[in-house]
C-alpha cells in the first residue's frame, strides 16, 4: 500500500473513531519507521497529535504454510493483549482503534505515541540515559512480574495453554521443515529436551521482552512494545529471553539486555511477585531463546524464498549462525565444572 | 571504503575483486544518495557481498570438516549432504553426541560465524575458548 493510499484510508476511517479521544480532522504527516520484520510501524500525526499505526502488510494466509505462529498473533489479538496489560501497571500505549484484514487500512491497530528512545544503540550508549540504565534491570523485573499476573482466562483464543513438549515438537518440526541444515540447533534442541525443567505453572508471557522492544526515557522504562509473540509459558522464560546473548547488543558482561545484572532483575521481580525463578532456570531459557532466534532466522529465509521481503530479510537468514554460536557457548558454560 | 588493488599490470579481475568493487559502490555511492529504507538496504546489501566473499575463502575448509565428520560418525553413509545427514542423525538418535562431537560442532561454528558475522560479540569468547 502506498503512503498516499494509506493516508486516504485513515482520513476516511479515523474521524468517527477518534471523536472523543484525539482532536483533529486529518492526517497531517505520515512516515514509516524502521524495524519490524513482520509488521509495518508508521508514525502519523492526526491534527497535532502523534500516533502510531501497526499494520500487517501481507495476509496471514500467505504464510500459513510456514508455521504462521512464529510470526505472532494477529494484530487484532495483539491489541487485545495490550489492553489487558494496561490494566496492570505495565507502561503500554493506549489502543485507539483496531482494524481487521477486511478493512481498507488492512489488519492494523492505532495507538498512542509514548515519548521515549526506542533505539537501543542510542540509549545503551548515551550519557543522558545513565540514570535510566542503572534502574532498568530492576524495573524490567517489576514489569515482567506484573505481566505475569494477567489473568489467562481473559486471553484471545489464539493464546491457548501449551506444554513444553508441544513446543519441543514444534521446534523439531521446523528444523525438519527447513531442511535439517543446522546440526548446532539440533544439538541444542536435544540438550534442551534432556535438561527440561519440571513443568511449572504457566503464565501469560510477553514473549519478546528484549532491549529492542523497550522504550526508555530519563526515568527508565517508559513503554513495553511489540506484543506479537505473547504466549503462555513458565515465568523464567521471559527473564531468560531478556538475558539472551543475541539481545545484549555486544555488552556481554551485562547479562540483562546489555544494560544490567541478574541480581537487580531478580530483586525487581521479587518486589512485585514475592518470589523469582532461580538463576539456573533463567539460564536454561537463555539457551531456549537462542534456539528461538535461530528458528526466526530460518523463517525469514523461507519467507524470502516465498517472495515476501527484501534484502534485509535474506540477510537475517544468515544471522542464524549467531544463534548457533550462542547455543554452543551457553551449553559449554553449563557443562563446565 | 578504501580498497587495495593488487597486480596493477593484470587486465583480469577476479570475482572477488568484482565483489569488492560492487561493495564499494553500494557503501560509498549508492547508500549516501538514498534515503530511509533504501539507504539501510544498500548497506545490508554491501554486507551480504562480504558474506559471499568470506564464504568463497572459508567454505572449502568448512566443507572438508563436515565431510570428515560424516565419515567419522556415520561411516556407512553415502550422503552428499553431510550437514543435513548429521543433523538428521542427531534428531533420530543415530548419533549420541560425546565431547568429540561437541568439539566438531564448536570448530565448525567458528568457521560458519567467520563467514556470516565475524564481528558478532560472543564470537570473541568462542574464539578465545575454542580457537586453535
Amino acid at each position: 500500500m502506498r503512503p498516499e493510499e494509506l493516508i486516504a484510508a485513515l482520513d476516511e476511517a479515523l474521524p468517527a473513531l477518534l471523536t472523543d479521544k484525539v482532536s483533529g480532522a486529518a492526517v497531517t504527516s505520515l512516515e514509516r519507521l524502521s524495524g519490524g520484520a513482520n509488521n509495518e510501524t508508521w508514525r502519523l500525526v492526526w491534527g497535532e497529535t502523534p500516533l502510531i499505526l501497526r499494520r500487517r502488510p501481507f495476509s496471514a494466509d500467505s504464510v500459513a504454510d510456514l508455521e504462521g505462529n512464529i510470526l505472532g498473533l494477529s494484530l487484532v489479538d495483539e491489541a487485545q493483549v495490550i489492553r489487558l496489560a494496561s490494566s496492570t501497571d505495565v507502561p503500554v500505549p493506549e489502543i485507539h482503534a483496531v482494524f481487521d484484514e477486511r478493512h481498507p487500512i488492512g489488519e492494523a491497530f492505532l495507538m498512542g505515541f509514548i515519548d521515549g528512545e526506542s533505539i537501543p544503540q542510542r540509549w545503551l550508549a548515551d550519557a543522558q540515559f545513565e540514570g535510566a540504565r542503572n534502574k532498568l534491570a530492576y524495573q524490567c523485573g517489576e514489569a515482567l512480574a506484573r505481566i505475569h499476573t494477567i489473568d489467562c482466562s481473559n486471553l484471545p483464543a489464539s493464546i491457548g495453554p501449551t506444554t513444553l513438549q508441544r513446543r519441543f515438537d514444534a521446534a523439531q518440526h521446523r528444523l525438519h521443515a527447513f531442511g535439517d541444515v543446522s546440526p548446532a540447533l539440533q544439538f541444542g534442541l536435544n540438550w534442551l529436551i534432556e535438561h527440561a525443567p519440571e513443568d511449572t505453572p504457566h503464565v501469560l508471557l510477553h514473549g519478546d521482552f528484549r532491549t529492542g522492544n523497550l522504550l526508555i526515557d530519563k526515568h527508565g522504562l517508559a513503554g513495553v512494545l511489540d506484543w506479537e509473540l505473547t504466549h503462555q509459558g513458565p515465568p523464567a522464560e521471559d527473564l531468560g529471553y531478556l538475558c539472551a546473548y543475541v539481545w545484549r547488543f555486544g555488552q556481554l558482561d551485562k547479562p540483562v539486555g546489555g544494560f544490567g545484572h541478574y541480581a537487580d532483575l531478580i530483586k525487581g521481580y521479587e518486589s512485585v511477585a514475592g518470589w523469582c525463578p532461580d538463576l539456573a532456570s533463567i539460564r536454561y531459557w537463555e539457551v531456549f531463546a537462542a534456539l528461538s532466534w535461530g528458528l526466526v532466522c530460518q523463517t525469514m529465509g523461507a519467507l524470502w524464498h516465498s517472495g515476501e521481503g527484501d534484502v534485509e530479510r535474506a540477510a537475517v537468514a544468515r544471522r542464524r549462525s549467531e544463534a548457533e554460536l550462542d547455543m554452543l557457548l551457553l551449553i559449554d558454560d553449563w557443562e563446565r565444572p | 571504503m578504501t580498497q587495495t588493488r593488487n597486480s596493477a599490470t593484470s587486465a583480469e579481475l577476479s570475482s572477488d575483486a568484482l565483489l569488492t568493487a560492487v561493495k564499494a559502490f553500494l557503501m560509498d555511492n549508492a547508500a549516501p544518495n538514498l534515503e530511509g529504507r533504501h539507504r539501510f538496504n544498500a548497506r545490508v546489501a554491501a554486507n551480504v557481498l562480504g558474506i559471499i566473499q568470506r564464504e568463497r575463502t572459508i567454505g572449502p575448509t568448512l566443507q572438508a570438516l563436515d565431510e570428515d565428520a560424516l565419515h567419522r560418525w556415520l561411516p556407512e553413509s553415502e550422503s552428499k549432504e553431510p550437514v543435513q545427514e548429521l543433523s538428521r542423525a542427531l534428531a533420530d538418535g543415530r548419533i549420541t553426541p560425546d565431547d568429540t562431537f561437541f568439539d566438531y560442532l564448536k570448530a565448525r561454528q567458528l568457521l560458519v560465524s567467520a563467514i556470516n558475522n565475524p564481528r558478532y560479540a560472543s564470537r570473541a569468547i568462542a574464539e578465545e575458548r575454542w580457537g586453535v
